[in-house]
């Protein structure tokens, strides 16, 4: 592992370096093959974002990089009949911002359909989309010059100054410099953390509140941004463009550059763009083999390497960048953050109220015709053998299924719950019965993800570190140091959640579902797997939140935790209500101790 | 009307080998949730294999298909296993990546051994004109359109009337349970990896004699196949040999009294398209997952 101090002082040393390189080979091959290394790398940064970063697949990046530089191209050649700008230099700059556009409008047409299922959909799509405009440039002869392409590009001008190669390639490293940080700021912040989370876990992020979807084409589209960039930069590089530049391989070339390099470190995909660039100038008949060589460096950074040559620095992602510590509230500030504001809401015995809920998988009816209220501040247990219907029932009410029929009403009026983070967003907070926390990210990230509902990240803040961002990301850390606190976990902030004992991944996931703020708290069986002490805390640690106005429904088989906290027990068994009433009541119930023990005919279900 | 019903049959004749192609995609992605990414250029092998045994060889076709399938079948395993299986965890999308890597190789090793330039393999049946009325048919269209449904029929009965077919469906439900019933599903993926190899070099048997022999043969046909699979469904076999043969037709109808160029796009227009209105595919059944 390399001391990061020795990265940082790495930096402006290389810098330096490549900043002096044309003084002392003015105008050589080398420099020009350096600009292309710098283009590369800026397709390479957007695309590692998303693939590296996100987890998604685009192997269409070469056709949004076409589209950046046909637009430009042809934007720039149609205004620079304009003296005005032709003098200043203007008609390039217009086309750059053009390319740029359009690559990312065409991201969007792209992601919005692909993105809506799950599997390799946005991959092959991007294959389709590719081969598309790689056969549209070819035929469209009218507009795209078809097979020769478009000629006679305008270079770049700052006024009288045109940018030749010598300039253009200052030109270019900003550009990637500017890329770098780019990447930089919007991994390390609270909007990477959320892409990293969407990675990571998408049920768990849309439970928290994230809108999965709208994050992925959110992503796709800045990725696509960056490579009309580059597409734009290689177009008034080049002084031409023509179809040849943009196939499917040079697609596949961005993809093999991000994961050589390492996918998901930052300096990676910069590295994988300079290796691949300059390799063929060193391999003599590369051409002859370039599909075995892209083969065999795919299957093997894959087999040996998935980190690629930057995961050999070891270089640790973090989405928290040294924030100025100020003073952390104590825990029991945290439950005054959660605590409902009385005045506001209408005083009511039913925050909850579920009405007929019935949810059927084909022929199977998992919940049928299921009513229950929830008041705030209490503890609705909801119990029942294994199968019964118990997390479906959570699964409704989280909106990660849609009911069949009946009805959910949340302050008397109906909720319309469409989708998970929907819910999040009307102040429905889940745990999951298998634990769902975000493993790479510390403890502290798992519950600063989670503030989707009262603050969103901007995109804007991330990237330019502005000082509202700043403020609200020291806001974020203080809150959720003072719920990891409160849950007891204080000691752990630091830690990475995949490294934390099992019954500390249970508190984790609490916090991280109260940074939501919840008015409903669904618990799924938060004592599974605790020994008798944990359960102890647990137990006082839902007293409080009922303390705190929060409404809870608790679906749990230990019945010790059951009697000892509840204000109601629903007991269902084959999807149906069988028992409801006091925790006492509901323990002398015969049909509630047939379900549980088996009768003459019945055994649970599972 | 002679022209309607030329371009008509050779679209749908085109449509069948879209469909054999699509269906392999179908095949691994129930009950794998993972797809070969090059299977385009698997179609491609089939070819050149064709080319090497039936007319480099000069062996009988008969003898040609044995040892062609021979060849997919251990190239399957063989594929399997590099691109595959190592890469094969919940959530992964890397197999994406290694099964296209794969494809390049072999589009690599085709252009060193078979040179980059298209060979022409003659049709199986000569070239004459099987004619009835108005109706006209080249014997290798009939061939090619045939097999398609001998082929369908064939795996629908595997997939219904055997025990193994029974596995393969019990597969696609749950893995995991299918496990726990005594079914080695190591063995289901490998023989659906497989089954998908041995189809793509059929098609590419069949298809040659049309499209000549080049070493970029398969991927455009790989990638209008992945089109139709994702709109009729990648769960659903029969619709996508209701779509291949309709797309076939379609494309060929729109080539013939349109203007070429609009034949590709069309196919990936209609996809993204399938793919805003109903994701699931025109046939496919929406699925649920559990939390």
């Amino acid at each position: 592992m390399i001391p990061p101090a020795a990265v940082r002082a790495a930096w402006p040393l290389l810098l330096l370096l490549l900043a002096a390189m044309p003084l002392v080979t003015p105008g050589s091959y080398f420099q020009f093959m350096l600009i292309l290394v710098f283009i590369h790398a800026v397709v390479a940064i957007g695309l590692n974002i998303l693939t590296g970063y996100s987890g998604l697949f685009s192997l269409g990046h070469a056709a949004l990089m076409a589209m950046g530089a046909y637009t430009s191209a042809l934007v720039s050649k149609g205004l620079a009949a304009v003296p005005v700008l032709a003098a200043t230099g203007f008609h390039v700059w217009i086309g750059m911002i053009a390319g740029t556009v359009a690559a990312a409008a065409f991201g969007a047409v792209l992601a919005a359909p692909s993105l809506r299922l799950k599997g390799p959909y946005l991959a092959m799509v991007t294959v389709a989309f590719g081969w598309v405009v790689w056969k549209i440039l070819l035929e469209w002869v009218e507009v795209t010059g078809g097979e020769l392409g478009i000629t006679a590009i305008p270079k770049a001008n700052i006024g009288p100054l045109v940018l030749t190669t010598s300039y253009f390639y200052y030109f270019a490293l900003a550009a990637v410099v500017l890329a770098m940080v780019f990447q930089r700021n919007l991994i390390r912040s609270a909007y990477g953390r959320r892409l990293l989370a969407v990675r990571h876990s998408e049920i768990a992020a849309a439970s928290v509140g994230i809108n999965v979807y709208g994050v992925k084409v959110k992503v796709f589209v800045i990725s696509a941004a960056l490579a009309g960039v580059g597409g734009a930069l290689f177009a008034h590089q080049q002084n031409f463009v023509n179809p040849d530049n943009f196939q499917f391989f040079s697609s596949v070339f961005f993809l093999l550059a991000v994961l050589f390099g390492g996918a998901g470190t930052l300096i990676g995909p910069v590295i994988g763009a300079a290796v691949l660039t300059l390799l063929p100038e060193l391999l003599h008949g590369f051409d002859r083999i370039r599909l075995i060589v892209y083969g065999v460096f795919i299957l093997a950074t894959l087999y040996f390497q998935p980190n690629g040559v930057a995961g050999f620095l070891r270089l640790k992602v973090t989405t928290l960048p040294g924030l100025r510590r100020e003073e952390t509230p104590a825990p029991a500030a945290a439950i005054e953050g959660l605590r409902l504001d009385r005045s506001a809401a209408p005083e009511t015995d039913a925050l909850l109220e579920v009405r007929s809920l019935t949810k059927t998988f084909g022929g199977l009816t998992a919940l049928k015709d299921v009513s229950l209220k929830l008041a705030p501040g209490r503890v609705h247990a909801v119990i029942g053998p294994n199968g019964a219907g118990k997390t479906t029932l959570i699964n409704l009410l989280s909106g990660f299924y849609r009911p069949d029929a009946g009805e959910i009403r949340i302050e008397g009026r109906p909720a319309d719950i469409r989708s998970m983070h929907g819910a999040a967003g009307l102040g429905i907070a889940r745990t999951f019965q298998t634990i769902k926390l975000f493993g790479d990210l510390t403890v502290i990230e798992n519950v600063m993800v989670a503030f989707e509902r009262h603050a969103a990240p901007r995109l804007w803040d991330s990237v330019g570190r502005t000082a509202r961002g700043q403020r609200e990301e020291g806001r974020r850390m203080r809150e959720a140091e003072a719920l990891i606190a409160f849950v007891g976990l204080g000691d752990y902030g630091m830690t990475p959640a995949s490294a934390l004992s099992y019954g500390h991944r249970r508190l984790l996931e609490i916090a991280r579902a109260l940074a939501v703020r919840p008015r409903i708290l669904l618990l799924d069986e938060p004592a599974a797997g605790l020994v008798a002490e944990e359960i102890d805390a647990l137990r006082r640690l839902i007293r409080s939140l009922c303390e705190a106005g929060i409404a809870i429904i608790l679906v749990e088989h230990r019945m010790e935790l059951v009697t000892a906290i509840s204000d109601e027990v629903t007991v269902i068994d084959y999807g149906e209500i069988i028992a409801h009433g006091e925790p006492g009541a509901i323990q002398r119930d015969r049909r509630v101790i047939e379900a549980y023990l088996g009768s003459a005919n019945g055994n649970a279900q599972d | 009307m002679e022209f309607f019903l030329h371009i008509l049959i050779s679209g749908i004749a085109t449509g069948a080998i879209y469909s054999l192609i699509a269906v392999g995609y179908s095949i691994t992605f129930s009950t794998m949730q993972i797809l070969n990414f090059a299977l385009g250029m698997w179609v491609m092998i089939g070819g050149m294999l064709t080319l090497t045994f039936n007319v480099m060889f000069g062996l009988d076709l008969a003898v040609t298909l044995l040892a062609l399938i021979v060849v997919m079948i251990l190239l399957g395993i063989v594929g399997e296993r590099v691109s595959v299986h190592p890469f094969f965890r919940a959530g992964s999308d890397v197999w994406v990546m290694s099964t296209l890597a794969v494809g390049f190789l072999f589009i690599n090793v085709a252009e060193l051994i078979w040179g980059r330039n298209p060979e022409p393999v003659p049709p199986f049946f000569g070239d004459g004109i099987i004619a009835v009325g108005a109706f006209a048919i080249f014997p290798q269209q009939l061939l090619v359109i045939v097999s398609a449904l001998v082929i369908f029929l064939a795996l629908h009965l595997f997939y219904y009337r055997t025990l193994l077919g029974k596995a393969f469906r019990a597969t696609a439900h749950s893995s995991e349970v299918t496990s726990l019933m005594g079914i080695n599903t190591r063995l289901i993926c490998v023989l659906s990896y497989v089954i998908t190899s041995v189809l793509a070099g059929v098609a590419g048997f069949i298809i040659v004699p049309i499209t000549f022999a080049e070493a970029q043969m398969g991927t455009v046909l790989g990638l209008k196949a992945f089109a139709i699979a994702i709109i009729a469904g990648l769960g659903a076999p029969r619709g996508i040999l209701v779509c291949g043969i309709a797309y076939g037709a379609l494309e060929g109808l729109a080539s013939g009294y349109f203007y070429t160029g609009i034949r590709d796009i069309l196919g990936f227009s209609l996809m993204i398209l399938v793919l805003f209105l109903r994701p699931e595919g025109l046939f496919g059944t929406p699925s649920s997952e559990r939390a």
